[in-house]
């Protein structure tokens, strides 16, 4: 019997994969976004083996002294930093940091917002009310200043910049998937159900889930663009772990090294890196904006 | 000279599946003053005739042939400055949903002045009090005038968007489905309206709706569509008490009379066929209990049938027969053999 | 919503253990007068009390880093802030929404696609490093304008008009503002572009053509002016990620307003600043979410307050 669920639920999860795949049929743009953010997940998981130098290392000469010029060579392609270290190593091994923060900030960023949207949608009533006042008071927050006292309170470590992340950015989340829940809720196929006598829970997970997990995908994909870039504001301003790179810390220290104007290979590589990461994100987010949009299409 | 004139008009959308013909060679006029009334199904063609009128159709449907004559001028040629300057100075459109007509965010009456001042160089006073006019006609108190369109009921907004189109005092006005999203006893008021209006002014109009009882209330002419071509178009008296086109006499079986004698509604069992690539020979015929072969081979011609009476049918000359037949319940079943 | 107002400062309050808000540095008068002030030997209920009461007479404390009253640093500060967030997001609303509006007019052209997709990179990027590029090419590269800072050092002013609104102000200016606008005027350009989209289908559009009407009136007059609507609702959370943007940039430009004067008061835990400026910071989200509100109900008429 085991083995039948199981043969079950496969078959479910291909059929999952193949509608993910119509999504992107015909949408080259999403079809790019989907290659390089890929491409930054490889090099997140084998970066750190097969860069040239140690990032964190800085490179001397004989005498113990950091080379004067620090521009781009055949040694380095992206030149070096103030303190010798290899921008381009710096550059590569920082996709983790922006990786990890990214996709997992996203994923339970969408969650968590998911989960109390589709609560509070489809129960109504009290548990509405008060989780839409809670989203109320989230959204009054401004991000970064709350985030900077956070982080000093909680001490500066990439999964506090997570938490950060998560704690701040579910409100957006929330109000969509209630609104999204509310329409499908009246419609005559959940009534259907209901009347059948199908469970609160089994109506949530069969019938309403499917129908809003498009725009879930779509807010997993902007939440990765927008942590990406909560994450480098909070490094850049240097709150974040000094013991980790990101992009945003080596844009920090551009910046306190007062170098930017000089320096532009230190300083506009992980900028550019942001920008491709992040725009991958969205442009992934737009094949599934299609789909819960479908007006967007006819044209 | 015929105020407006159509001749051999056909109308194309392109769609993804193909070019569907949704009007094809249909020929009828308009004179000075008369009402018109252009009845069918949902999809005939009817919605489609008007906006090409006004040239308001959508990107993807085209006038691919024939000729759109008012006053003479074939509104098909114009450039849309041209078009811009006939719309509501001469002719007006009351469209489907007049409920969704009105800008929601701009009162009711500037709308109107709007109108007015968009056509002629007129001062706020004199279109204001053309719209003071219109009101009255309409039997609408002026005082609403400075309100939202929110602030109106549907009948009211129906009246505002009547008095909208008399704005310009048009020479002919085209009005898709005026009643169709009123409740029953709104409708009769609307109607009524438009009565009295039709008699008090000179102008012209093209009714159109799909609720034969409306047009047998108000308009001299009929002009009966199916799938995009002119079935039957006559006098509205002689197409109710002579019909000729078995579709019309299916038509009329459809509604239930009030007044007459109490009978089993008998409706059209099918479909109207696709208009992408539609089958040869008369459009009807897939329904028509009185099929015969060449039904199927040859398009039937509009031809005239009686004084200013039209039918396209191959068997008009039976039409005695056919019209006995019509009255049975039992002819309508049968053609679901066929 | 007002509700909200008190709640929220209500929450903040609890964040931080009191303790922290005399530190030791303080010159023992001051510090036997911070806790008369504000109550540090009562129990903790009392102390919130104590601490509205004192905030309503815009009674902060005292630093713990510079020894000045918290309300003196801040004033200045708040304007500094206020002007250049104002302005930055004013013209963000303004051009976005003018943009959005000509992209719609000419949808499926070469200058939508190219629009929407330069604004959408440059949304993409990190603010602060837009900043400083646009810093190098305009400050130091060209020398168009002078490299952050708002006035110029040591040239004297007479008041407060003749702070603000001089041209050594809007010389300093220019680069902020156009360095966040940039970034930030792609979500009403967006929303502005898909809402008259969405409009153009509605049936008083086909009527106003069918009136007769300009295209350009119908544009303008019909579809923008009920577009604008759902712009007026994603405003205030525009706001809210502003004023993070504030903070960054006004490191960039070394501008002296509140972000910058949080930042260094968290580095050196001088807690009255934060809390003030945290305040501070978050009214303005409150202040903007109400305003927008109160433009909404003006621009629908379907909604009035009651």
């Amino acid at each position: 019997m085991a083995k039948k669920e199981f043969s079950e639920r496969a078959v479910v999860f291909r059929h999952f994969l193949r509608e993910q795949r119509e999504v992107f049929r015909g949408e080259m743009l999403s079809v790019v976004g989907l290659i390089i953010v890929g491409i930054f997940v490889v090099l997140a998981i084998i970066g750190p083996h097969i860069v040239p130098y140690d990032p964190n290392e800085a490179i001397v000469d004989q005498w113990g002294l950091i080379p004067e010029d620090k521009t781009p060579s055949k040694e380095h392609w992206f030149g070096l930093t103030r303190f010798g270290h290899d921008v381009f190593s710096q550059t590569i091994v920082s996709s983790r940091t922006a990786v990890v923060v990214g996709l997992i900030s996203a994923v339970m960023v969408v969650f968590v917002g998911a989960t109390l949207g589709l609560l509070a949608g489809y129960y109504g009533g009290w548990l509405d009310e008060l989780i839409m006042r809670i989203t109320d008071i989230a959204y009054g927050i401004p991000f970064l200043p709350m985030a900077i006292v956070l982080m000093t309170l909680l001490g500066r470590g990439i999964s506090n910049v997570i938490i950060v992340v998560v704690a701040l950015f579910w409100r957006s989340t929330t109000r969509v998937i209630r609104a999204q829940v509310l329409t499908i809720k009246e419609r005559p196929f959940i009534q259907a159900a209901r009347v059948v006598g199908a469970s609160d829970f089994r109506i949530i997970y069969r019938h309403i889930a499917p129908n809003v997990l498009p725009m879930v995908f779509l807010y997993v994909a902007l939440a990765v663009g927008w942590a990406v870039i909560a994450e480098a504001s909070i490094s850049f301003l240097g709150f974040s772990d000094p013991d980790s790179i990101s992009w945003g810390q080596m844009i920090h220290f551009v910046f306190a090294a007062q170098m930017f104007r000089q320096a532009w290979w230190w300083f506009l590589p992980p900028g550019l890196c942001i920008v491709l990461l992040v725009m991958s994100a969205f442009w992934i987010g737009l094949a599934y904006e299609k789909v819960v949009n479908p007006r967007l299409k006819i044209e | 000279m015929s105020l407006l004139e159509i001749k051999n008009l056909k109308i194309h959308y392109r769609t993804k599946n193909g070019v569907a013909e949704a009007v094809d060679d249909v020929t009828f006029s308009v004179e000075s003053g008369n009402t018109l009334g252009l009845v069918g199904e949902s999809g005939c063609g009817k919605t489609t005739i008007a906006k090409a009128i006004m040239r308001l159709l959508p990107p993807n449907g085209r006038i691919a042939e024939g000729k759109i004559l008012f006053k003479g001028r074939n509104l098909v040629d114009l450039s849309m400055n041209e078009v811009r300057k006939y719309r509501w100075e001469e002719i007006a459109m009351i469209s489907q949903s007049a409920m969704n007509a009105l800008n929601p965010v701009a009162r009711v009456g500037n709308q109107l002045i709007e109108a007015m001042q968009a056509h002629r160089q007129v001062s706020r006073e004199e279109a204001g009090r053309r719209m003071a006019e219109v009101f009255e006609l309409v039997g609408l108190s002026i005082e609403r005038a400075k309100d939202y369109p929110h602030q109106f009921s549907g009948g009211m907004k129906q009246r505002a968007v009547i008095a909208m189109a008399l704005m310009l005092e048009p020479e002919l006005i085209i009005a898709d489905e005026p009643t169709t999203a009123l409740d029953v006893l709104v409708q009769a008021q609307i109607i009524l309206k438009i009565k009295e209006l039709l008699s008090k002014l000179s102008t012209a109009m093209i009714l159109i709706t799909h609720d034969i009882a409306v047009v047998a209330e108000t308009c001299e002419r009929m002009l009966v569509m199916y799938a995009g071509k002119v079935m039957e178009h006559a006098k509205t008296d002689d197409i109710f008490y002579n019909p000729y086109n078995p579709y019309t006499l299916g038509l009329q079986n459809a509604f239930p009379s009030v007044k007459g004698e109490r009978r089993e509604l008998i409706s059209i069992s099918g479909f109207p066929p696709q208009l992408i690539n539609p089958p040869p020979g008369c459009r009807f015929s897939k329904r028509c209990p009185f099929v015969l072969p060449i039904c199927r081979e040859q398009e039937p011609i509009l031809e005239e049938v009686g004084p200013e009476h039209f039918s396209a049918c191959h068997r008009s000359a039976d039409v005695e027969e056919i019209r006995v037949k019509s009255k049975e319940e039992k002819t309508w079943e049968k053609e679901k053999v066929a | 919503m007002l509700i909200t107002i008190v709640f929220f400062l209500f929450r903040i309050m609890p964040a931080d253990p009191t303790a922290l808000f005399i530190g030791a540095s303080l010159h023992p008068d001051s510090q036997k007068m911070m806790i008369k002030m504000f109550g540090l030997d009562k129990p903790k209920l009392e102390q919130y009390f104590i601490y509205m009461k004192n905030l309503f007479r815009g009674q902060f404390g005292i630093s713990i880093r510079t020894n000045q009253r918290v309300i003196d640093m801040m004033v200045d500060k708040i304007w500094n802030t206020l002007f250049m967030m104002g302005t930055a997001m004013v013209m963000a609303l303004i051009l976005g929404v003018i943009i959005g509006t000509i992209l719609a007019w000419k949808r499926g052209t070469s200058i939508d696609t190219i629009g929407i997709a330069v604004f959408l990179a440059l949304r993409s990027a990190p603010e602060f490093w837009l900043g400083m590029i646009v810093l190098v090419i305009f400050g130091y590269n060209l020398q168009w304008f002078p490299i952050g800072l708002m006035l110029t050092p040591g040239r004297p002013y007479t008041g407060f008009f003749d702070k603000y609104f001089s041209l050594d102000f809007v010389h300093h200016l220019f680069l902020p503002v156009f360095s966040m606008t940039i970034f930030y005027l792609a979500t009403p350009m967006l929303v502005t572009r898909n809402s008259i989209l969405d409009i153009l289908h509605e049936d008083f559009i086909e009527m106003a053509h069918a009136k007769g009407l300009s295209n350009s009136r119908i544009m303008f007059r019909y579809a923008l002016r009920n577009a604008l609507l759902p712009v007026i609702t994603i405003a205030p959370l525009m706001l809210g990620f502003a004023i993070g943007g504030q903070v960054l940039m006004e490191k960039v430009y070394s501008w002296p307003g509140m972000g910058r004067e949080l930042v260094e008061a968290v580095n050196s835990m001088d807690y009255p600043v934060v809390q003030a400026a945290f305040l501070f910071l978050g009214a303005i989200v409150i202040v903007g979410n109400f305003l927008a509100d109160v433009l909404y109900s003006y621009l629908d008429p379907r909604v009035k307050v009651g």
